[in-house]
């Protein structure tokens, strides 16, 4: 059994801005400073989308982010793809054409860019995939999952790529539910069982299409990447804190077999979906955390609760949607119940 | 060892019916439809590239997508563990069946798009009378016939084609109609066995004891003809009338995908315009295919 982490940094706690990333020096260098699922963040380049320390990083980072020059292979490679190895604690991603990255032991993510490619275009990879990653690589519980407020509590939306998270994190932003978190979510387990949410972003990133159907193009921020449509928006309102974990919704497309609604699965269904939104499920198989994931799931679906929110992909549906939602938080006892 | 073969065609060609034969062979009953790997089951899925890559493909541009895309294929030919336990592969024994709507393409590196023979040993390529396809791809795209028509005579044609949001697939190239069949069938990188729509339905046994055979798997007539019987036109579309059927399209009016499964239904869905219009854009893939008529084209315009 592997071990949880269950330490809660309290700097997550510290109010969220707008405000650009606070920057401290180290070597006399300049860094910039971040809380990502409630680890420090030391960082040579800036990492948009990330949550500023607003500390500018007073104790020790937890995990550091350098430019410096990457192998092109490792030794002693355990398991590989075409794009990455995996040697002990040390994991090389290639994103042909744009970076390597090497994450070291969960703890330091190195990263050489291809030439002609600036940090700005390479940053998006490595707080996110490389993150992701690093998460799994320090054993965390990590999904694949947009999340937002509710009251004291944070839910969760998982689904692959392309499911709707960050459309519908958006759509409920934009109804009075601050955001948590977009494109992955650390999970962890305190002492006393309880799970709970460390936030990972403090902003969304929505494409083109999503930005113009919810009218949100007053709050476009930068491109993600140069090359694509698809753009930093910054939110309504955000969330640093850590939050007790109130429940997890797996997106489905309302299609035949699957009936639209919110329900709630068996166990063992509920296991699988927990291991199936793992960031990288590839990795949690790499890495043996298969038992973790199903702790973590029979914890959830104990102290919180897994269900499954199915409904049409089309964004006149959200309003109805987010109605399913909220009558779902007023029977969990998340929201007062309309007298 | 696993081996691996295309299940290639231009949309509505066909395609399902013959993943629904190879999903009921020796089975003791009909499978259910829903039951048919969706996901992973096509080669453009996008959960394919992301999790043999461990990167989103939806960060990068099309172009980027492909020119990484023969690496996914050839992982996945030599094994490469799936991670999805819902979506169990198109197989028989140790071939699996790889369906696919890409057209047959090289990368700006001179790349096969799939990945040769790396990708694949081969390739069974489902061709249908284009006058047929027309108003079958027309209700599965929610669009007018002549919409379609348009859509298969266009050389810059795509699936999920779009910049500005994430499509649910990558990126499939339709170079027409025309262009689509050429390509599979004029490619030299691997082998490619031809079935007609048409003669599926008129015996249906032989062509895919055919098919098969050419994937190096030897099936009996009763173990064809049992397929057959569990996938025959009427049991699908019961089964999608009483249930449903999760590949159907979004939003058509008529709602189902199987719709009337019958060849030589364009004598009454298309005009003496589009039939026209189909023949003059395909003529001379027709020909090839045995589709064309040619002088009745043109006794239609002199008359």
């Amino acid at each position: 059994m592997v071990a949880l982490e269950h330490r809660i940094d309290q700097k997550a706690d510290s109010r969220c801005s707008s405000s650009a990333a606070q920057r401290r020096y180290l070597g006399g260098e300049r860094l910039f400073s971040y809380i990502v699922s409630g680890l420090g963040v030391s960082s040579e380049i800036a990492l948009p989308g990330l949550i500023p320390d607003e500390s500018g990083g007073s104790g020790a980072a937890d995990i550091v982010i350098r430019g410096g020059t990457v192998p092109t292979a490792l030794e002693g490679v355990t398991a590989s793809g075409p794009t990455w190895q995996l040697a002990g604690d040390h994991f090389l991603l290639s994103i042909p054409g744009i970076l390597r990255m090497l994450l070291i032991g969960g703890s330091e993510i190195r990263f050489e860019t291809e030439s002609a490619v600036s940090a700005e275009e390479a940053a998006i990879f490595v707080s996110g995939t490389g993150f992701g990653i690093l998460l799994h690589q320090r054993g965390r519980i990590v999904l694949h999952a947009s999340a937002v407020r509710v009251k004291d509590s944070a839910v969760l939306f998982c689904g692959p790529s392309g499911a709707g998270k960050s459309t519908l994190a958006a759509a409920l932003v934009d109804a009075g539910y601050d955001l948590v978190t977009d494109d992955f979510c650390g999970l962890s387990i305190r002492a006393d069982g309880s799970p709970w949410v460390e936030p990972d972003g403090r902003q969304l990133k929505l494409w083109q299409n999503s930005i113009d159907r919810l009218a949100l193009a007053e709050r476009r921020a930068a491109p993600v990447r140069s090359a694509i449509e698809k753009y930093y928006v910054e939110p309504r309102a955000a969330t640093a804190s850590a939050l007790p974990l109130a429940a997890i919704y797996v997106l489905r497309e309302a299609r035949p077999p699957f009936a639209p609604g919110i329900a709630r699965p068996n166990i063992v269904d509920a296991g699988l979906m927990v291991r199936n939104n793992a960031y990288r499920p590839a990795m949690v198989r790499r890495m043996a955390q298969m038992e973790l994931y199903f702790q973590a799931a029979a914890t959830i679906a104990q102290r919180a609760g897994i269900f499954t929110l199915t409904r049409e992909i089309n964004f006149a549906r959200f309003p109805a949607v987010i109605g399913w939602l909220e009558a779902h938080w007023r029977e969990l006892g998340l929201l007062e119940r309309a007298a | 060892m696993r081996r691996t073969f295309w299940l290639a065609s231009y949309p509505k060609s066909g395609n399902t019916w013959f993943r629904m034969l190879v999903a009921n062979l020796r089975q003791d009953k009909p499978v259910d439809i829903n039951d048919l790997p969706e996901h992973s089951g096509i080669a453009s899925a996008r959960g394919l590239f992301d999790n043999v890559m461990l990167f989103p493909s939806g960060l990068l541009t099309h172009e980027e997508c492909d020119r990484l895309r023969p690496r996914v294929y050839e992982e996945l030919a030599r094994g490469a563990e799936q991670d999805d336990p819902d979506e169990p592969d198109t197989r028989i024994g140790d071939v699996r069946f790889v369906k696919t709507h890409d057209a047959w393409t090289y990368t700006d590196r001179g790349e096969p798009l799939l990945g040769g023979l790396g990708g694949a040993e081969g390739a069974i390529l489902i061709v249908r009378d284009p006058r047929d396809v027309a108003p079958s791809l027309a209700n599965h795209g929610n669009q007018t016939i002549d919409e379609a028509i348009t859509f298969m005579g266009d050389s810059d044609a795509a699936f999920c084609g779009q910049r500005d949001r994430q499509p649910n697939q990558l990126r499939q190239l339709l170079p027409r109609w025309s262009g689509h069949n050429a390509g599979w069938l004029d490619q030299t990188d691997i082998p490619v066995h031809l079935v007609r729509y048409e003669d599926m339905q008129a015996d249906l046994v032989d062509v895919f004891r055919g098919a098969l055979a050419f994937a190096g798997i030897e099936i009996s007539p009763e173990e064809a003809a049992q397929a057959a019987r569990f996938a025959d036109f009427g049991e699908l579309k019961k089964q999608e009338t009483e249930r449903g059927f999760r590949e159907a399209p979004r939003n058509s009016p008529s709602g189902g995908f199987f719709r009337r499964g019958v060849s030589g239904a364009w004598h009454d869905e298309l005009s003496p315009a589009q039939v026209a219009r189909i023949e003059a854009d395909h003529a001379d893939m027709m020909t090839r295919l045995g589709y064309s008529a040619p002088e009745r084209h043109d006794e239609r315009i002199a008359s």
